[in-house]
């Protein structure tokens, strides 16, 4: 139909690289899977089917969708794979199946493919998966389960976000911190270890899959506000609890990069992450839901094509408008 | 004198329909105001027997009361029956509480709402999960409150705010009876 | 213009929710229970096809500067009518669409179809136009209530049916016939997010069948002219 669009001119300098969308998609995939041996390690095997059932849905809908509607395959870019990972990572170790193709669905085909597929979609599939899960199923999605070593038991127990959010820190002191790093600790159960999370994020930096400015503004900022509207007496107790609990580095690493739904610019991306840590702040101190990452990105995808918009770098021989005007004045007085 | 036609005559068209709106309206609103009045009377009067059975009601003056409480009424025979207005998830809650004269609770009715359906509105619904809701309050004095702040009534699922509403409710007529007797 | 192409017009070809995307505000607002939606779907048509037959047999003295202004008031009139005998006659559907009545006011459907049809064609074809817009309202809106319903809380024919003693109850207090048990229905589609959402689906749907039928025709006749 568009036969004059295949022909693509543009001006040079151009950059020629051999990594298309399925190296970068291998790439997240391999990141991610250090979050996942953690995750079997703390909660046993069912992680690994939770997430099994997740990807293999994942690719599922993709196929069919475009098989469906006679457009070309795309499930071999390994996008619905990532999808698949990152959405079952932030469920609930006790999360039921059924639900998770229930969210693998509104994942892919509303929120995805209904936008065009790869790289047209306006929200993170992953995260506005897991949001419709939580607003239809919230007490599924909230029932959680201590990690294997934790020495706590299942009626009494609570998360460490549960703790944070009723302004408390989390029992344990500063022993509680190590176990928050390590993993064993409640929660989702993709979330629970920051080492293995930080693992995967040196191997996509490493890889150049994602730059450091997105994670580096959001956490940063998720720490700078928490240390200085900390609650309670130790305010970095407070703070290194809040920045090690939750999905805040599974969000700044993995879902608040991905490239679509992202800003492009460098100082665009400084904004988006700003914005990230500020909201998510916002929703944990004052919002009625515990954790504030999920919704704190989804808001600021629908922000990306204004922070693009205005972070554009400047063309080479245009000026801004107002110094445009001051030098036309000038030239005529 | 054209000019004058022009400007004149848009506006008597405009007040004759709008004349004729207003005598049809005039009309309909005779022919249906002892109806809906009547309707909103019967409305009242088997809500308040559902909560508390009596063979009539008297009204008391409820001024000074909380801002929550909206009417009182002891019923002949003992007790109270009234009429709370709470805030919900999506808007007003207004319940009809039902008091005895050893100030526990006979039962509840929800006269109005606009909660969510499947989820706050099952409170105010004829079915099984709506009944098992309400039977809850039966019996309960004092402070009433859902379990997640310490009470005893287990909340709707997915409706805690509406189930704290109705709480709210009950407690304040509980606690405006405790006045009254 | 003939009855048939007229119906086609109202139900899908210019539908007025899905395809001319007017009267939104109260579809995805009331589309939770099938009491509701016929309830709602109904008033409009009743309304639409009083104002359309009235604006019609009016179109000819209706002076062009203060068009709107009559509408307006023709509509508010057939609007505080029917509120007023849906309170006398059937008190739980008013309680039930509660401010949702005095709004169809300003929805755009019947003023909509009152500037763009009835000012200008006879009394008997506003009539049927009427009807048949109001046909198709009343159909998405339905739609969008079994949907939203049966994905949402798992029910069908909330408010209308009832599973258990008398099959259909007409005051609004049946809790419909349970398909999904009971917690396992998506109650995001029950918020108004779901009503964004179920609608912009529908859309989406339409808009695809218009473009495929629009592809085969074009063929078609491109095949004829060879």
């Amino acid at each position: 139909m568009n036969e004059e669009r295949k022909l693509i001119v543009s001006s040079s300098p151009h950059v020629r690289t051999p990594r298309g969308t399925q190296q970068i998609m291998l790439d997240v995939i391999i990141a991610l899977l250090p979050a996942l041996v953690a995750a079997v390690i703390f909660f046993g095997v069912k992680p690994l089917i939770v997430t099994v059932i997740s990807v293999i849905s994942c690719v599922v809908f993709e196929f069919a969708y475009r098989k469906l509607l006679k457009k070309n395959a795309s499930y071999m870019d390994l996008s619905a794979v990532v999808t698949g990972m990152l959405l079952a990572y932030c469920l609930p170790p006790t999360f039921p199946w059924w639900t998770v193709i229930i969210g693998a669905f509104f994942s892919i085909v509303l929120v995805k493919q209904l936008f065009g597929g790869i790289g047209k979609n306006i929200w993170n599939p992953a995260l506005a998966g897991r949001a419709f899960l939580l607003v239809s199923y919230a007490v599924l999605m909230t029932t959680w389960a201590p990690a294997r070593f934790q020495n706590a038991d299942a009626a009494t127990f609570a998360t460490p976000l549960a703790s944070l959010h009723a302004g408390q820190l989390v029992p344990g002191g500063a022993n509680a911190l190590w176990d928050m790093f390590i993993g064993n600790i409640g929660g989702s159960f993709g979330e629970v270890s920051a080492l293995a999370l930080l693992l995967g994020g040196a191997w996509l930096v490493y890889r150049k899959v994602i730059s450091l400015r997105i994670p580096v503004a959001y956490v940063g900022t998720v720490a700078v506000l928490t240390l200085i509207f900390s609650r309670g007496n130790n305010h970095l107790l407070w703070m290194l609890q809040n920045v090690l609990s939750g999905g805040l580095l599974l969000g700044a690493i993995f879902m608040a990069t991905d490239y679509c739904t992202s800003p492009v610019t460098p100082n665009g991306q400084l904004i988006f992450g700003v914005g990230c840590g500020l909201l998510t702040v916002l929703i944990r101190y004052f919002g009625g839901y515990p954790e504030g990452v999920s919704f704190a990105i989804l808001i600021m995808n629908c922000c990306t094509w204004l922070i693009d918009q205005h972070t554009a770098p400047r063309r080479f021989g245009i000026m801004k408008g107002e110094k445009k005007k001051k030098e036309k004045e000038e030239a005529k007085g | 004198m054209k000019k004058a036609i022009d400007f004149i005559k848009p506006a008597v068209i405009l007040l004759l329909v709008a004349a004729v709106v207003a005598l049809v309206l005039g009309l309909v609103d005779m022919m249906t105001r002892d109806r809906i009045e009547a309707i909103a009377e019967q409305t009242k009067t088997n809500a308040m027997n559902a909560v508390l059975e009596a063979p009539s009601y008297e009204a008391l003056d409820v001024t000074g009361a909380p801002a929550d409480i909206d009417e009182a009424y002891a019923a002949e025979g003992g007790g109270w029956v009234v009429q709370v207005t709470e805030t919900g998830s999506q808007g007003a809650v207004t319940l009809m509480v039902g008091v005895t004269p050893d100030l526990t609770c006979s039962g509840i009715s929800v006269t109005q709402s606009s909660e969510t359906a499947g989820l706050g509105a099952i409170a105010s619904q004829q079915s099984a999960a709506g009944d098992a809701f309400r039977s809850q309050f039966v019996g309960q004095s004092g402070t009433v409150a859902v379990t997640k702040d310490g009470g005893t009534i287990n909340a709707l699922t997915g409706a805690t705010i509406t189930s704290r509403a109705i709480s709210n409710g009950v407690t304040a007529a509980l606690a405006l009876c405790e006045t009254l007797g | 213009m003939n009855a048939k192409k007229q119906l086609t017009e109202g139900l899908i070809t210019n539908n007025p929710v899905l395809v001319q995307q007017i009267g939104l505000c109260a579809t995805m607002a009331i589309s939770t229970t099938l009491f509701n939606g016929i309830g709602m779907g109904l008033s409009v048509l009743i309304i639409l096809t009083c104002c359309n037959v009235v604006v019609s047999a009016i179109r000819k003295i209706i002076p062009g500067q203060v068009r709107l202004a009559i509408f307006v008031v023709v509509i508010a009139g057939f609007v505080t009518i029917v509120d007023l005998l849906l309170q006398a006659f059937i008190p739980a559907l008013s309680s039930a669409l509660g401010v949702f009545i005095p709004l169809i006011v300003v929805n755009c459907i019947i003023i909509g179809r009152a500037e763009a049809f009835s000012s200008k064609e006879g009394v008997f074809l506003s009539f049927r136009d009427g009807v048949f817009q109001g046909l198709g309202y009343t159909c998405v809106l339905v739609l969008m209530c079994l949907v939203r319903e049966l994905l949402g809380s798992g029910t069908v024919g909330g408010g209308l049916l009832n599973g258990a003693n008398s099959f259909i109850t007409l005051d609004g207090t049946g809790a419909g016939i349970r398909i999904i048990p009971e917690g396992f229905g998506a109650g995001a589609l029950i918020l108004p997010f779901g009503g964004f959402l179920t609608l912009g689906c529908l859309m989406a749907v339409m808009q695809y069948a218009l473009r495929k039928s629009g592809e085969k025709k074009a063929k078609k006749e491109k095949e004829v002219k060879e």
